[in-house]
């Protein structure tokens, strides 16, 4: 066995090393973006001969100037462009690029590095659902009486608009980004994602992404609702075009990190990592990439041709000029069922790794877990005209989609089924990610359940339009999603920061955010049920003790996350320090240091059995385990 | 997991000889398999973009994929005899529309996938030489050849779109068509981008002693371009 010393994160590097990336960073990022949107905004302005500053087109090429520029100012471009004049890095510029000798200022910089990466996506996703959280609250407050003057219907309209936007994308990356980029890597025993510079790339591209869509508010609002359906978005003020151009921007960075997910589990599993020994995470994460690598063009073709309409005058979904509605939301709706599983595979993997973990018992039925996943994906892409069924397109394909739609229950009812048998009659270690799973496991029921209320046409007729859809869906995303971010980063929060995560405050944010989910969507069900129509900012009195409740329960939800997010942060900085397996657990990123070191291992791994092997005389939490020889097991099919 | 810390060399990516990971074989590896990744979210998008097409020109709204229909009926037959009838035949501006509008000329359609066609061939004829171990000499030109036709290529889809008999107001069709102008223009730029880098690299002898690799994919890429954009080109001049 050789050993090779771990790159210090203090060695010292050449003074050359790194080349221009030493000179960019997230300050030159803003200035290059900032100087770039204004030279972009001059130019349309000029050529336009236009009075109107807040035109579509001068919004557009404005805003475009600005998610380039902020890249080229914190380097995504220096590879290709170094590429092209045959200019490759040498050793140094790539130990530059992972952020050795720079300490936290590599947050900061286009780093290469994936637990870095993974890390700054932890930190994106929480300042995403900051805001999307406090433009939730407002929606609440608006809503605690029926006349509320609390905001202007319009601005009430706009800010659901980018509510629901903002929590879409953030739940998208809230496992897949931290997790999929930190610990996937090292689940499957390699060194880092396959391409690391991609990997950077797409979340800077997210960080640019998000000001357009902020800024949003300033350009007249998005009152189209998050679908943005047409032709009422194609009337929309400018603050549309921001819109899609996030959404552009967004879609990039997901096919690319996708890509790059699929890339670094079909190549870069260690010695005997086979498909049959992949963590059901990994799994999660591969299906989910390979889903949204279906998806997201299509959003992206939506939201084009949506720029197109709006900016140049094609007539892609205005009726008058020979288009149609019915368009958009087909080519929205194909991105935006996929899309749900896109955001709930990876939580349900990280679950799954949870419940073998702590009930010490191998996952219940692995393979035909995994199958489940893949059907659920494979169904994923046949649902979608569920969601138009009350819009008068195609009538006589409603019985087909209720039909495809009724059955993704089937494989969601399998996995389900095999995430309660592997902690059924395991010797429960009861934890912090534990809690979540247990909440994850009820809330899922109800959003399932009531799901496929929603995929039956004559139902769907009566709750499309009202607040039961809306309870259903925050259910399945909040209250199922969300909560199995949150029991991920319980888990791995450890293995990322090196430190334990304090559960007495964790726990305390658990039962406030557990009450807050209740409180608030059965709040919301029951304005369903009494048919308060969704998104309207004043309502009738009748409704009214419905939405106190859910009211009141969202800002008991929002006092749980928040409470949450103190224990985040000061147990980052204030945390027990973590041994390298605090949890006893037998998959790959557990047996290196609490947080790895660069390059994730000292010595390449080779895995002799699966992540699960908790056998029999291994229930007590105290067992670590021991390394065996690698003759005592398979060492085939791994990719090195 | 069980695992073993016997017998495995660590090899640490920042010790390889071929780039920021691993050996050139390794490398290879990875990026075919993203270069086939790319190519099917890629398609994706372009068959959204067939869908777009015949969809649009299925159902004809209001007469108005080409505007035949405002000359073919009466306004009030296409929409329903209602009282805005005569208001709906219109361009984006608000303009009657009175006349079938004219189909892009296919001898420029074909002439811009025909080039890309070329540029593609190139593109493979190099991979062929650097295979053989074809010196820099061999590869280096072809593809120079390749980037100056994809250059063609984008010079002429530009001066197609100075000359079309539509401006993108005008219907469906218009609109539909040059949206594929644009979607052939952003695959253009990024084979120009790929051909740049690789007649460069070669130039100054990367792709010499077997590291022939980045070539192959290109070609996967190059002839990915010239299939989507061939396959625009049939279905705008054979289904206008």
């Amino acid at each position: 066995m050789t050993m090779t010393a771990p790159l210090a994160e203090d060695t010292k590097l050449g003074p050359k090393a790194g080349g221009l990336y030493r000179h960019q960073n997230f300050a030159t990022g803003l200035i290059v973006g900032i100087l770039s949107a204004v030279i972009g905004w001059v130019i349309s302005h000029a050529l336009l001969q236009s009075s109107n500053w807040g035109s579509d087109m001068v919004v557009t090429v404005t805003l475009v100037s600005w998610v380039v520029g902020f890249n080229i100012g914190i380097g995504s471009f220096n590879a290709i462009f170094r590429w092209s004049l045959g200019h490759d890095e040498d050793h140094e510029d790539q130990l530059y690029g992972a952020g050795v000798g720079q300490g936290w200022k590599r947050y900061f910089k286009f780093c290469t590095d994936h637990k870095v990466v993974g890390t700054q996506y932890l930190v994106l996703v929480m300042v995403l659902f900051g805001v999307g959280g406090t433009l939730a609250m407002m929606i609440r407050t608006q809503l605690l009486t029926p006349n509320s003057q609390f905001m202007s219907p319009e601005t009430y309209n706009s800010i659901v608009s980018i509510h629901g936007m903002i929590m879409i994308i953030a739940t998208i990356i809230m496992v897949s980004g931290p997790f999929a980029n930190f610990i996937m890597p090292i689940m499957i025993g390699a060194k880092d994602m396959a391409f690391p510079r991609l990997n950077a790339l797409s979340f800077w591209l997210v960080v640019s992404a998000v000001p357009p869509i902020l800024g949003s508010f300033l350009l007249g609002g998005v009152p189209a609702g998050w679908t943005t359906y047409a032709p009422l978005a194609v009337q929309a003020p400018p603050a549309m075009d921001a819109f899609a151009i996030t959404i552009c921007t967004f879609v990039l960075s997901v096919t690319v990190a996708g890509i790059n997910t699929l890339v670094t589990v079909l190549t870069m599993r260690t010695k005997g990592m086979t498909p049959g020994r992949l963590p059901i995470f990994v799994w999660g994460s591969i299906i989910a990439g390979g889903l949204g690598l279906y998806a997201m063009p299509a959003f992206l073709m939506a939201q084009s041709a949506m720029i197109t309409d709006r900016v140049v005058g094609t007539s892609f979904y205005v009726a008058m000029q020979g288009g149609t509605g019915w368009l958009y939301e087909n080519t929205f709706w194909i991105m935006g069922h996929p899309e749900v599983y896109v955001i709930l595979i990876p939580p349900v993997g990280a679950l799954i790794e949870i419940a073998s973990t702590f009930s010490r018992k191998p996952v219940f039925a692995y393979k035909v877990m995994v199958s489940g996943v893949i059907g659920i994906a494979t169904l994923a892409i046949m649902v979608w005209a569920h969601h138009m069924f009350t819009t008068g397109w195609a009538p006589t394909l409603a019985d087909p989609f209720m039909l495809t739609t009724e059955l993704i229950s089937i494989p969601t009812g399998i996995v389900f089924l095999c995430m309660v048998g592997t902690i059924w009659r395991g010797s429960i270690w009861t934890r912090l990610p534990m809690y979540f799973l247990y909440l994850f496991l009820f809330n899922f029921i109800v959003g399932g359940i009531t799901g496929i209320y929603l995929s039956d046409v004559p139902v769907d007729q009566y709750f499309h339009g009202n607040m039961f859809v809306t309870a259903h869906f925050h259910y399945t995303l909040l209250g199922g999603g969300m909560i199995g971010a949150a029991g991920a980063v319980s888990y791995w929060y450890p293995k990322m920061t090196g430190r334990m995560l304090n559960e007495r405050i964790g726990k305390t944010a658990f039962w406030i955010i557990a009450a807050g989910i209740q409180i608030t969507y059965l709040g919301q069900f029951w304005e369903g049920f009494q048919g308060m129509p969704r998104r309207v900012a004043n309502y009738a009195q009748i409704f009214q003790h419905a939405n106190d409740m859910s009211s009141v329960g969202a800002y008991i939800l929002m006092t749980g996350w928040i409470v949450f997010l103190y224990a985040i942060i000061s147990s980052w900085r204030h945390g027990v320090k973590a041994p390298a397996n605090p949890w006893h657990a037998k998959s790959l990123e557990w047996q290196t240091s609490s947080p790895p070191p660069l390059e994730n291992f000292l010595v390449d791994p080779v895995v002799t059995s699966d992540p699960y092997g908790y056998g029999e005389d291994d229930l007590a939490p105290q067992r670590q385990p021991q390394p065996v020889s690698a003759e005592a097991g398979s060492t085939t099919g791994g990719a090195h | 997991m069980s695992v073993t810390d016997h017998g495995h060399e660590h090899t640490g990516y920042f010790e390889g000889g071929g780039g920021y990971h691993d050996t050139p074989q390794e490398k290879h590896r990875k990026e075919h398999v993203a270069v086939w990744l790319f190519i099917f979210g890629d398609a994706v998008f372009f068959m959204l973009e067939l869908f777009f097409w015949f969809y649009l020109r299925a159902n004809n709204t209001a007469g108005m994929w080409r505007g035949a229909d405002c000359t073919a009926q009466s306004p009030q037959s296409i929409a329903g005899g209602g009282p805005t009838a005569t208001n709906i035949c219109t361009d984006g501006l608000g303009n009657p529309i009175t006349h079938e509008i004219a189909t892009a000329a296919p001898l420029h359609t074909l002439a811009i996938a025909a080039l890309i066609i070329i540029a593609a061939a190139f593109v493979w004829f190099a991979e062929v030489q650097a295979r053989q171990g074809g010196t820099r000499k061999g590869v280096t030109p072809l593809l120079g050849l390749g980037v100056v036709f994809v250059v063609a290529a984008i010079v002429w889809q530009i001066v197609q779109f100075q000359i079309l008999p539509f401006t993108t107001i005008q219907g469906a069709y218009a609109s539909t068509f040059e949206f594929y102008m644009g979607s052939n223009i952003a695959h253009f730029l990024l084979a120009l981008t790929v051909g740049f880098g690789l007649f460069n690299r070669s130039r100054i002898g990367k792709y010499e002693d077997g590291r022939w690799f980045q070539v192959h994919l290109s070609r996967i890429f190059f002839v990915w371009v010239a299939f989507s954009s061939a396959v625009l080109a049939l279905v705008t001049v054979l289904f206008a």
